[in-house]
């Protein structure tokens, strides 16, 4: 009995301390199957996935986001992240620069990147604005296609 | 007659089957192919126009911008490839940036804008006389470039394993001062791909 109770408390842990996890920067989104496993939404598996994680690790981690204005005045950001998980992790980001009424700004250079993850390692990224009139950005992700 | 009527109909249907689909170009979730496609070019163009803008090398300390002329980008791969599949995605954004401007004038053929001289050629004729001579192009109008793009796009192609094989792709750009012939950038990208010795990469 006291063991069932034990497993029951590690697992109800594991599941808060999955779901308690704030976003460093609301503009990177870090979609499902990046930032975790679908095993996560599913709700059968996901107290299982919520202990598996506590062990393995859960995918990629949002650590910190720099953004700042390179010599030429163009708007560059810098991403760090964490690859909890136990494997390699590979995904694609893509970014939509925005200027000062909100409007996206066209490039050329605005395409799917990937980015590979070592296992339990840190990871940085770079990326640059396209004209000097950007002021803000959206960075969508995806699982890199196979 | 029934066996006639069977061999006429099915290929009628099976043509009608053909499953055509057009290509999300900007979420492309398709497979993978041996040879470049346009997801290698997009991916060496963004990195090469990101590593420029990063690098603050077309930042004129007055402000003003600089001349830019697209010379020869040569293909060493076994493929038939347009080089302008790169050159005009760089151009496009590099003049976008604000901190460049391209010139038609001099450069490879195909950044050339034949009309330039051609202009020149009907002033210097007899048809000059029939244009407004205001409008014409005078001489010494042409603004000389102050820099010039050139590259190369080679391949390797090596063997993997038993069944498969590596090839790569490199794409290398330069960005040359005319005046001094000094060399302001260059990046280097490298595309790899491994897949079956079955497929062909040219």
């Amino acid at each position: 009995m006291k063991k069932i109770f034990l497993m029951l408390l590690f697992v109800l842990s594991a599941v808060i301390l999955v779901g308690c996890n704030e976003p460093v920067d609301k503009r990177v989104n870090l979609v499902t199957g990046v930032n975790s496993s679908t095993l996560a939404d599913n709700v059968l598996t996901r107290p299982v996935y919520g202990a598996f994680t506590l062990l393995a690790g859960y995918g990629i981690e949002l650590k910190d986001v720099k953004v700042f204005r390179n010599e030429a005045g163009f708007m560059e950001i810098q991403v760090t992240g964490y690859n909890s998980a136990v494997y390699k992790k590979r995904f694609d980001y893509k970014v939509d620069w925005l200027d000062s009424n909100g409007i996206a700004v066209n490039s050329k250079a605005n395409v799917w990147t990937t980015v590979s993850a070592k296992s339990r390692t840190v990871f940085y990224f770079k990326t640059v604005a396209p004209t000097k009139d950007v002021v803000d950005y959206r960075m969508n992700t995806r699982e890199t296609p196979k | 007659m029934k066996k006639f009527a069977i061999l006429f109909v099915i290929p009628l249907f099976l043509l009608g089957c053909t499953d055509v689909q057009k290509i999300d170009t900007t979420n492309d979730t398709g497979k993978q192919v041996m040879s470049l496609d346009y997801r290698d070019f997009d991916q060496a163009a963004s990195e090469m126009i990101q590593s420029l803008l990063s690098s603050g090398v077309l930042a004129k300390k007055d402000g003003s911008r600089y001349v830019v002329a697209t010379s020869k980008v040569i293909n060493d791969t076994m493929q038939r490839i347009d080089t302008d599949q790169l050159t005009s995605k760089i151009e496009e954004d590099l003049t976008n940036s604000g901190q460049v401007v391209m010139t038609s004038a001099v450069g490879s053929k195909s950044s050339r804008d034949e009309t330039v001289y051609e202009m020149r050629d009907v002033r210097d004729s007899s048809k000059g006389e029939e244009f407004n001579q205001g409008t014409l192009p005078q001489k010494g109008q042409i603004v000389s470039p102050e820099l010039s793009i050139s590259g190369k796009i080679f391949q390797r192609n090596l063997p993997y394993d038993k069944k498969n094989q590596q090839v790569e792709y490199y794409f290398q750009l330069k960005i040359t001062d005319i005046k001094t012939g000094l060399r302001f950038w260059q990046k280097e990208v490298l595309i790899g791909k491994r897949g079956s010795n079955k497929t062909v990469s040219w």
